[in-house]
Order: C-alpha cells, then sequence, then structure tokens
C-alpha cells in the first residue's frame, strides 16, 4: 500500500515538470513605494502596458515574457540588493531601471560586472554613462537610456535664465542627490560661462520641511533667479517658502518637479514658476498621441506621470530585440547599440555612450495652476 | 537679520516644545520613551485635513478649520489613550525596554495605517486664510507664524498652569515623583498615567495640524524628523520635566534656524551644528538644562 501510494506521489510530482513554455523576464527595478512611488508607480503601468499590447500581436515563439517588478524605494543601498536579486534570476534577459541617479550609479556596476542589458528610463546624472568611456571601465557597455541628460537640462536653464529672464546674479538651491547637485552644478556652469554670477550655491536635506532660514538668508541676497535642482518634496516646499519670505524672483526648477504633486504641495506659489522638461512630454508629441489614448484606456482615471512615455519606450525597445535575436541576454546587449527605432519619443538611437541622441528640452511655465509649455 | 531668523526659529521650535511635551511628560510618569508620540503627531494632521475636508462645504474655511483642530486635539488625544490601553499598560510590570519595543512597533503600525488607508502621496492642505504680512522694525512676520506661537504658546501657559496649580496636576506631579507611594496614598496611578498620554496627545495632535497649515502638505512619515528633533528637545531641557521641554524645543528650533540662516551654505550643517551643542549640553549636564538629577528608581 505505501509503495502504490509512493509511486503515486512520484507520479504526481513528475507530471508537474512537463514541456512548458520557457520564460523570458524583463526586470522592473523602480521606486514603488516612499517618497516618490507615485512616478514609479506610473512607470511600471506604463511597462505593463506596452508588454501586454506586444503580447496580443506576437506569435507562439516558445517563450513567454513577463514583468518581474522590483522596488528599491529611491534608496542606493536598497538599489544594490535589488540588482543583485536581478542578476541572480537566469531568467531575467534585461533590466528597465532605475528612476533615481542616485540608485542607477551603484546599481549600473552590479548589472555591467554580470553582462546584463540596463535601458534607465529616468536616472539623468551624465555621469551613469559617462563611466563606460573611461579607460578603467572592464565591462561591455550595458548601461543606455532614453531620457535626456541633466548637462542638457541644466546649461539650459543656466541660458534661459541669462538670455531670457536676463538674470544675472541666481542663487541655487539642491537636495545633495546624485541627481538635484549634478544638474544644479551644471546649470551653475553655463550661467558663469555666460557671464552670471552664483551667489549662492546650498544643499538641503530631503527630508526636510522648513527652509525657512535659508530662504530668508537668500532674500536678503536680492537674487535676480532660484534655480532649485531636486524633486518635488523639497520644490514645492521651496517655491511656498520663498514666496512665504516675501522672495518675488523668478524660479526654475529641474524636471524632477514636472508632476502635479509639485502643483498641489506649492499650491498657489507655484504661479510663474518655470520646469525644464527632459524631452517632450507626451501630450506634446504627436507621435505620442496613440500611447497616451491606449494608457487612459488600460488605466480609466489614472493621469498620466511625466516619465510614462520613457518607460513605456525603453519597455518597447526590449521587446522588439527579443523579438528580433531572441530572449537571450548576450544577444540583446550586442544588438542594443545599434538600435534605431521609431517610438512614442520619436527616434531613439544611442550614442557613444549609450545615450539617446534625442536632445529635445522643453520650458514649461507654470499658469493657472497648470504646466504650459514656454514658446 | 538675526531677529528674522529668531522668528523663524521661534515658530519651528514651538512645534518643536509642543510635540516634545508629549514626550517628556510621559517619560516623567512612566520612565519609557514614547516612540509612537511622531505618529500621533501625523495624526493630528491628518484627522484635521479630513475633517476640514468634509466641513468645507458647510462651514467657512476659517470655522471649519477651528471645528478641525479641535477635534485633531480630541482624536489624537484619544488615540494616544487607546495605544496606551493595548500597547503599553499590559507590558507595565516588564522590564523596562518591552514597553520600548512595543511602543516602536506602534509607530510602525501607523505610519504603515496611514500609508495603506490614507495615502502614499503627500496630501495638499489647504491655505485657510488669506496670509497677512507685518513689518515691524524691519522683520517680516505673518498671521500664521503669530497664529502658530500663540495657539503654542497659550496651549503651554494652560498645561503649566494645570499641572502646577489643579487637584490632578498635583496628582500628576506625585506619580512623576513616587508613583507606589502615590498609589498609597489614594491616587487612581493607572487614570494618571492615562491623563498624561490624553495630554501629551491632545498637544502633538495640535502640533500636527498646526505643521500641516504651516508647510502646506502632509504625509503618513511626516512624523519622524519633528519626532526626533522633539525627542532631542525634550532631552535638552532634561527629560520629565515640562518647563524644560518648552524651553529645549525653543532653543532648539532658533539654533537650527541661526545656523542654517548666518552660515553660508548652513542648512547642509544645521543639524550637526544643533546636535553638536546638544552632545556638548548634555556631557556637562546630562540631566539636561532644567532637569534634576535624580538617583535611579529601583
Amino acid at each position: 500500500m505505501k509503495k502504490v501510494f509512493c509511486g503515486l506521489l512520484a507520479l504526481a510530482i513528475l507530471a508537474g515538470c512537463g514541456p512548458k513554455e520557457k520564460v523570458a523576464r524583463i526586470a522592473v527595478a523602480l521606486p514603488l513605494t516612499g517618497d516618490i512611488a507615485a512616478l514609479g508607480q506610473g512607470l511600471k503601468r506604463a511597462c505593463t502596458l506596452a508588454l501586454e499590447e506586444s503580447a496580443q500581436n506576437r506569435h507562439s515563439t516558445g517563450f513567454r515574457v513577463e514583468i518581474k517588478t522590483f522596488d528599491d524605494r529611491s534608496d542606493p543601498k536598497e538599489a544594490v540588493d535589488v540588482a543583485n536579486r536581478i542578476v541572480s534570476d537566469a531568467s531575467v534577459v534585461a533590466v528597465i531601471g532605475h528612476f533615481n541617479s542616485g540608485c542607477s550609479l551603484p546599481a549600473s556596476l552590479v548589472y555591467a560586472r554580470h553582462h546584463l542589458a540596463m535601458i534607465s528610463p529616468a536616472a539623468s546624472n551624465p555621469k551613469l554613462t559617462l563611466q563606460q568611456l573611461d579607460p578603467s571601465w572592464r565591462y561591455p557597455k550595458t548601461i543606455f537610456r532614453v531620457n535626456t541628460t541633466d548637462d542638457i537640462q541644466g546649461s539650459y536653464a543656466g541660458e534661459f535664465a541669462v538670455k531670457t529672464l536676463k538674470a544675472r546674479r541666481a542663487c541655487i538651491i539642491h537636495d545633495k542627490t546624485a541627481y538635484g547637485q549634478g544638474v544644479a552644478e551644471e546649470f551653475r556652469k553655463r550661467l558663469e560661462a555666460l557671464g552670471g554670477t552664483a551667489l549662492s550655491f546650498d544643499g538641503v536635506n530631503v527630508a526636510d520641511k522648513d527652509f525657512n532660514a535659508l530662504l530668508t538668508r537668500l532674500h536678503e541676497l536680492h537674487p535676480q533667479m532660484i534655480y532649485f535642482g531636486g524633486d518635488y518634496a523639497g520644490g514645492g516646499l521651496i517655491v511656498r517658502q520663498a514666496r512665504g519670505v516675501g522672495e518675488k524672483a523668478p524660479m526654475v526648477l529641474s524636471e524632477a518637479n514636472f508632476d502635479p504633486e509639485f502643483l498641489r504641495v506649492a499650491g498657489a506659489a507655484a504661479e510663474g514658476c518655470y520646469v525644464t522638461f527632459l524631452g517632450s512630454p507626451t501630450s506634446l508629441l504627436p507621435s505620442a498621441r496613440r500611447f497616451v489614448d491606449a494608457y487612459r484606456a488600460r488605466y480609466p482615471g489614472v493621469e498620466v506621470k511625466a516619465y510614462d512615455g520613457y518607460g513605456y519606450e525603453a519597455m518597447a525597445i526590449v521587446l522588439s530585440l527579443i523579438e528580433k535575436v531572441g530572449p537571450d541576454r548576450v544577444k540583446i546587449l550586442a544588438a542594443l547599440p545599434s538600435v534605431a527605432y521609431q517610438g512614442v519619443l520619436g527616434e531613439t538611437r544611442f550614442d557613444q555612450k549609450g545615450d539617446t541622441l534625442n536632445h529635445r528640452i522643453t520650458l514649461f511655465q507654470v499658469k493657472d495652476g497648470q504646466f504650459q509649455p514656454v514658446k | 537679520m538675526i531677529l528674522q531668523q529668531l522668528v523663524n526659529g521661534l515658530t519651528l521650535g514651538s512645534l518643536y516644545a509642543l510635540i516634545a511635551l508629549g514626550y517628556t511628560m510621559v517619560y516623567g510618569v512612566l520612565l519609557m520613551i514614547n516612540f509612537a508620540h511622531s505618529e500621533i503627531f501625523m495624526s493630528g494632521a491628518f484627522i484635521s485635513l479630513l475633517v476640514y475636508q468634509r466641513l468645507i462645504p458647510w462651514l467657512s474655511p476659517s470655522e471649519a478649520w477651528l471645528v478641525a483642530i479641535v477635534l485633531a486635539f480630541g482624536g489624537s488625544a484619544l488615540l494616544a489613550l487607546v495605544v496606551e490601553r493595548f500597547a503599553y499598560r499590559p507590558l507595565r510590570r516588564s522590564s523596562r525596554l518591552t514597553p520600548l519595543i512595543s511602543a516602536i512597533g506602534v509607530s510602525i503600525l501607523l505610519q504603515n495605517a496611514g500609508f495603506l488607508f490614507i495615502s502614499d502621496q503627500s496630501l495638499a492642505y489647504p491655505q485657510v486664510f488669506e496670509i497677512r504680512h507685518y513689518q515691524w522694525g524691519g522683520v517680516e512676520i505673518n498671521s500664521l507664524q503669530i497664529l502658530i506661537l500663540v495657539v503654542s504658546l497659550g496651549l503651554m501657559g494652560i498645561l503649566h498652569l494645570f499641572v502646577n496649580r489643579t487637584r490632578l496636576g498635583t496628582a500628576i506631579r506625585a506619580t512623576a515623583q513616587d508613583s507606589t507611594t502615590a498609589s498609597l496614598m489614594g491616587i487612581p496611578v493607572n487614570g494618571i498615567i492615562a491623563l498624561t498620554f490624553l495630554l501629551g496627545g491632545a498637544l502633538g495632535g495640535v502640533a500636527g495640524a498646526l505643521n500641516g497649515l504651516y508647510y502646506g502638505s502632509i504625509k503618513y512619515n511626516m512624523g519622524f524628523i519633528p519626532g526626533i528633533k522633539a525627542f532631542t528637545a525634550a532631552v535638552l531641557g532634561g527629560i520629565g520635566n515640562i518647563p524644560g521641554a518648552m524651553w529645549g524645543g525653543i532653543i532648539l528650533g532658533v539654533l537650527e534656524s541661526l545656523a542654517a540662516g548666518l552660515i553660508p551654505n548652513g542648512s547642509e550643517w544645521k543639524d550637526v551644528i544643533a546636535f553638536s551643542i546638544l552632545i556638548l549640553i548634555l556631557l556637562f549636564r546630562p540631566e539636561g538644562l532644567f532637569g534634576r538629577h535624580v538617583p535611579e528608581k529601583l
């Protein structure tokens, strides 16, 4: 009796391991909780949408493509941990992520060491891809991104300050992250190259809520404009409190403030502020209209977030490569540099570093509580 | 310039002081650090916002906010009471560390409850009334700062009178001094402990509502930093000492503002400066500025 039972059990186990479809996974590593979870969640939705659309028009190829999401909580330490978990999963063929430059930088080394391609939809610090051109870089080129970088964004803002706002004396604030400080330094470089002066260059803590003391001091310097590099958690409060201490100078903020959340936090004080944006938001690109409609149909009642188009594009590029070369880490990595993809962002092609050749920047100004593109 | 930074510092400090009172009063009677107090503060902000949004169709903004802050006062007090009853009282007879761990647990629980059930994003806190700016001898102060100063100093004054001039206040002081003897004298010690949680929670809740109004946005994790700062303020003034907590909060707020406002790039260094001064003070006065040195109770 016992023998029969054991035999049945063995059969049952074997039956479970019949010939199965192979699964290829695309890892999506984003901040899904924490301060900027809303942006991460939006990107995740966009990636899911891209996958679902491609699944509909794909024929049976003997394997199934899945998304595997990871949460880095915008914390660099967590990001490295996530990266290590991703590379140890053999079914992962490519990574979409991370969101923050501060997370992408350390995580990118883990992916490079394991020859796994990573495409960032949002990290904008130039160092991320630049490190691959360094003579000491011993890995293949694994890092790519579909969004424009901070050196382009920061110098655009510097040029705008001097040439359009006619501001030569600027106060600069950043949030001490790889992203915020990086973009603020690029702004300062351009400002000084054009003959302007940086009256101050201050870092603030991301978790702080009270910037009154700092802003009171900057107010005494009589700046002609204020630049902020960082995300909306700090940006909204800084704008609000700057107007609170009576500072009326125009303010220009980096693109992480291009979010409804910024308008909510800053309230009426946001009026008149400028925000630079990397590339063109999906709402302005004719090529993106179809994406926005599909997104709204798939997620009714959810606002399309600023980076969602980039997440969709990164995912679509990976999927198109899987179509072309099959679900294989090495082949995808080899095919990435020569990608020329027509999609939501217009045409994406990668340069020497792995950055997109799409260098468009859009400037927005807050009018009547809305971001309006400045012509 | 220095005067202007003093105004900023006083506003910030009076909020710290309001929160610090909750830490210090509970420590006074229980010798326990209530780490969940920062979430009581957060709950006050959320209660006031939710009540305000409910009432706004029927009342004018300032009336609605008045009701909202009163309910934040009551609601947070009630929450503190519930926390004490279920998370700390059963552990009254265990080691000193057990309630501390329980407090950290409650703190995480309340934060995640806010995260899951209310919002994982920051919520905009409406500007309830038109902010007026007053110039006075080169110093600018706005109506919000005046409101915060008046409400917090007023509440602290009332608390001070309550503790020092009423029978219940005497009972609180007696319990803090020696709870065993107090209970032998017929003081209902359990009730008095609950009362200190109630008072601390109420003040923390008001601080939360004021904080929301002042900064314009609230979030499930908003309590963490002010909580740490207020706890520091309580230690600075002498933990267990009520006037000490008030002074500690104000001193810390002013120090932070002066550091951030007077030193170039000071906003990066303000916490380093404020906390270095704290360490220095504690090296020379381990009992804090106003604390009395008492031998360890056994």
